[in-house]
């Protein structure tokens, strides 16, 4: 018994000893921190990986403070936030959608701040109280095939009702609302537009004519842009960076009686470390050229700092007809509605 | 009170032999520490609402919605299919490479543990290039214009083909080391190879089905990646744990939802463990036994060997098109020859690939090893609280990514223990992530094998260690080898729990592909996901050669 005990401790042992050697390692293998009052800063992404490993080195070429980042989707930003709350790991929080920032408002998880550069900024695209401010506009509109509406003879669709038209029977593509911030902006924006009864109507017709219910936002773009199904239900600005990637058959579109948009943000963890050099990101991301940064590496949003020029790529949809989307409403009403809209197809 | 008072016996026994007693709490503390902890603390979450009033609205919304209840039934529909369809296939390969005489074994072998390795939404997307309205089988081979495969068939098709490769690693090692003696005695008396299947082999077997099984359902009704993207209409569980959870932003409706997919697997765990029973399963006895005539009657080569071609051959086209998918510039769009994708990689750096290599380098030997330790607890040594153990090290499979995950962030984010932005905690998700499959497969070879021979090994003189090296590891070798295995790979391709653990020192290739894909660069992820393979075969290439140059002789251990 003694013996063969001895064998599994001190084997435990060795494997103990083996990790706590390997991580080790690992440790000393970062740079040694000899902190000589250099500012730093961590931040939690909802942007495009190559968009925010640029905006890193750009801003501390412009600010001389080193800058780590996770990307992650909103919901995950949100989800870890909240996990760390008694112990906020980072500081910012920049880009996606303004709901998710609403969300972690109510909750308590974000700290106020009012940057100078805020103030050029219109209202609507920033909190009233500055917990956080708008960085970039997108709209929601149609990502279609050009090759498969050909073949099927038909015209780009121009409003929400050329998605119903028979030839588009299960060819059609959104998220599941429940699960994407971009599809239940889609879902919000029917009910604004057409009335909580006509709307909920108009999904469940929609319903008939979807291939499938994607979960993530981005995904109706990409299966539109491989062919898999002639429409997706997208953010344009995310079908204009797969038309760039080289999905050459994707043509845009925006429904003509008005559509939703969704407001990129950017706002402090309330408690994170570095609050000064949070501060500095903040300014940073508003300005001219912080908001301009994006459209080199791949970021075709609109801008919400009026001296900033939107990309030469957005042309095209910049007279895109925008609801007045109440974002506080949606914001509120998300879960309600949802469930709504899982009754109504059924 | 005969039951109290043996575990009283029990109790007292190991008392007087502290340093197996040292071991078990070790090995219970490990557990309660990385696995049973950041479960209680995700899964209390449920319980409470935001003004920390404990309420169980959010079991009651969850369990209220319709849509949550048919989700719930095709979770279990699909987790059950999947298994036995899975342990089936597993069955098949285990069983041609250790009965049957066929040609080019090893190609067999590796092809049939390639599905393990698969990259998050590589085998999705070559399946759809394959299958999708414009893939090549159904629109240019069969000219269908409008083919749908988002939905059960596909997801099943794919599950399938991702699990059954965890079958066959628990069934392979088993049915090897079943002694050839027992059978030719049965011939010998006149009964037909139908009849010695069903009467001797898969009797002999079913712990290693029934564990099969067990994982196998396990996971499919824990996995999300697939369901996200092929699943379609077709609603699971895990994929309502993340919509629920990441995007309606409703985390504690999501832990609700966990602890019922939770439940269900407990409730598969109890069953399996019903069915295997407390029978003996001992074949290997240490007596002499010679090698295993191999069949080569057309019958059975024709059965077994034809449904494992077409498979393999499946798995081949499947994962050449990965490669290929990284070497042209748009995958599915534009084919013209290309390198940027390789280039844009390098450009980028190689640190997401090194830091997730050197990590599972790091989990790989301390699952294997702590794996077969508590499967030799389990099946040798009685003490109290052994069940729990075996319980609990199942537990943090079970559930997906996403939940422990969040787990691991509201346990290790506080005091005393913050190791949050940390390698550590991404090394002990990995480790106990990957753990069962090492544990299973060690449970099911242990209790074939006859505990004779290591007592007299031990009564020769043999030192413990060498006991442990030379004669445990050595008989139950497979399993070890395939815990070695699993734990590499499952590392390198995990997705959902490391999510909430990176930090911007440690950046992982599965997070990588995600983003890349998110963004449009087919190719990019087309590339990550290449390397990532070629890492993964080199691997477990060099690990076959070290631990055959250690003594361990595995040379009929295949794993490519």
């Amino acid at each position: 018994m003694n013996r063969s005990s001895l064998k599994f401790s001190s084997l435990l042992i060795l494997v103990l000893f083996v990790a706590s050697l390997a991580l080790a390692g690992c440790g000393g293998g970062a740079p040694a921190k000899t902190e000589t009052k250099q500012l730093k800063l961590t931040l939690y992404c909802g942007l495009m990986e190559d968009h925010m490993a640029k905006a890193i080195q750009e801003f501390q070429k412009d600010t001389g403070i080193k800058v780590d980042a996770v990307r992650m989707s909103s919901g995950e930003v949100l989800g870890r936030i909240r996990a760390e709350k008694n112990n906020p790991k980072a500081s910012v929080w920049w880009g996606g959608p303004a709901d998710a920032f609403i969300a972690a408002k109510t909750e308590g998880l974000l700290e106020k701040y009012q940057s100078p550069v805020a103030a050029k900024i219109p209202a609507k695209f920033k909190d009233a109280e500055g917990y956080w401010t708008g960085i970039y506009v997108g709209y929601l509109g149609f990502s279609s095939n050009a090759k498969l509406l050909k073949e099927k003879g038909i015209p780009v669709p121009q409003t929400w009702q050329d998605l119903l038209r028979p030839e588009l029977k299960g060819q059609v593509s959104m998220a599941n609302p429940g699960a994407s911030g971009t599809a239940y902006t889609m879902l919000a924006t029917i009910v604004q537009l057409m009335g909580e009864e006509k709307g909920l109507e108009y999904m469940k017709k929609l319903n008939g004519q979807i291939k499938v219910y994607q979960k993530t936002g981005t995904a109706p773009a990409r299966m539109a842009g491989q062919g898999e199904v002639t429409v997706g239900l997208t953010f344009l600005h995310d079908a204009i960076k797969y038309q760039e990637e080289g999905m050459k058959d994707l043509v845009l579109s925006a429904p003509a009686e008005g559509t939703g948009y969704e407001i990129g943000a950017v706002a402090i963890i309330k408690g994170g470390p570095d609050q000064e050099a949070a501060k500095k990101w903040v300014d940073w991301a508003l300005s001219k050229k912080g908001q301009e940064f994006g459209q080199l590496v791949g970021s075709y949003q609109f801008l919400t700092n009026p001296e900033a020029n939107p990309p030469k790529q957005a042309e095209p949809i910049k007279n895109t007809k925008l609801i007045d989307y109440n974002l506080d409403w949606a914001g509120k009403n998300r879960s309600a509605l949802v469930e709504k809209w899982n009754n109504a197809i059924k | 009170m005969n039951i109290l008072q043996r575990k009283l016996d029990e109790l007292r026994l190991i008392t007087r032999d502290p340093i197996l007693a040292a071991t078990i709490l070790l090995v219970a503390a490990s557990l309660v520490l990385f696995i049973l902890w950041p479960l209680y603390e995700v899964l209390w979450e449920g319980f409470f609402n935001e003004q920390g009033e404990f309420t169980l609205k959010y079991y009651h919304d969850s369990l209220g919605k319709t849509e949550n209840i048919r989700t719930l039934g095709n979770t279990v529909w699909l987790g059950v299919f999947v298994s036995a369809v899975s342990t089936f296939v597993g069955f098949l390969f285990a069983y041609a490479d250790a009965f049957l005489k066929i040609r080019f074994k090893a190609i067999f072998n590796t092809l049939a543990i390639l599905p393990i390795i698969s990259p998050p939404f590589a085998l999705s997307m070559s399946f759809i290039m394959l299958f999708g309205q414009q893939g090549f089988v159904t629109r240019t081979l069969l000219g269908l214009k409008e083919t749908n495969i988002y939905g059960f068939e596909g997801l099943a098709i794919v599950q399938v083909l991702t699990f059954f490769p965890v079958a066959y690693l628990v069934l392979a090692g088993l049915l090897r080391q079943i002694d050839p003696a027992m059978e030719e005695a049965a011939r010998n008396m006149g009964a037909s190879r139908g009849h010695i299947f069903r009467t001797i082999i898969f009797p002999l077997v079913r712990p290693g089905i029934a564990n099969a099984f067990l994982l196998v359902f396990i996971q499919s009704v824990a996995d999300f990646g697939n369901a996200m993207v092929i699943g379609g209409n077709y609603n699971t569980l895990a994929a309502q744990i993340y919509m629920q959870a990441m995007g309606n932003y409703d985390m504690k409706g999501g832990t609700a939802l966990a602890t019922i997919l939770l439940s269900v697997s407990v409730l598969m765990f109890v069953i399996q463990k019903y069915w295997v029973g407390d029978k003996s399963y001992v074949t290997v006895t240490g007596k002499p036994s010679r090698e295993r005539e191999l069949v080569a009657d057309p019958l059975p080569l024709i059965l077994v060997g034809v449904p494992c071609l077409a498979v393999s051959l499946f798995i081949l086209v499947l994962y050449a098109l990965i490669p290929y998918g990284s070497l042209v510039n748009l995958w599915g769009i534009d084919y013209t020859p290309t390198l940027k994708h390789y280039k844009y990689i390098v450009d980028l750096g190689l640190k997401p690939i090194l830091d997730t290599t050197w990590l599972a380098l790091i989990s790989m030997p301390v699952t294997g090893i702590l794996g077969m330790v508590i499967a030799f607890l389990i099946v040798r040594k009685k003490f109290l609280g052994r069940g729990l153990i075996e319980f609990s090290s199942l537990l943090s499979m079970a559930i997906p990514g996403t939940v422990i995950g969040v787990g691991y962030v509201l346990a290790y984010n506080k005091e005393p223990l913050i190791l949050t932005g940390t390698a550590t905690i991404i090394v002990l998700s990995f480790v106990f992530r990957s753990m069962p499959v090492g544990i299973r497969a060690g449970i099911a070879s242990l209790q074939q094998v006859d505990p004779a021979i290591e007592e007299a090994a031990q009564d020769l003189g043999a030192s413990s260690f060498k006991v442990f090296t030379s004669v445990t590891i050595p008989l139950i070798k497979s399993a070890f080898f395939s815990g070695l295995v699993y734990s590499f790979v499952r590392s390198m391709t995990a997705v959902s729990a490391v999510i909430f653990l990176v930090s911007a020192s440690y950046s992982l290739l599965t997070v990588s592909i995600m983003s890349q894909v998110d963004g449009g660069k087919l190719g990019v992820a087309a590339a990550y996901s290449t390397v990532l393979i070629l890492i993964v075969l080199v691997v477990t290439g060099i690990l076959k050669l070290l631990l055959n140059r250690m003594g361990v002789n595995i040379s009929d251990v295949q794993g490519g």
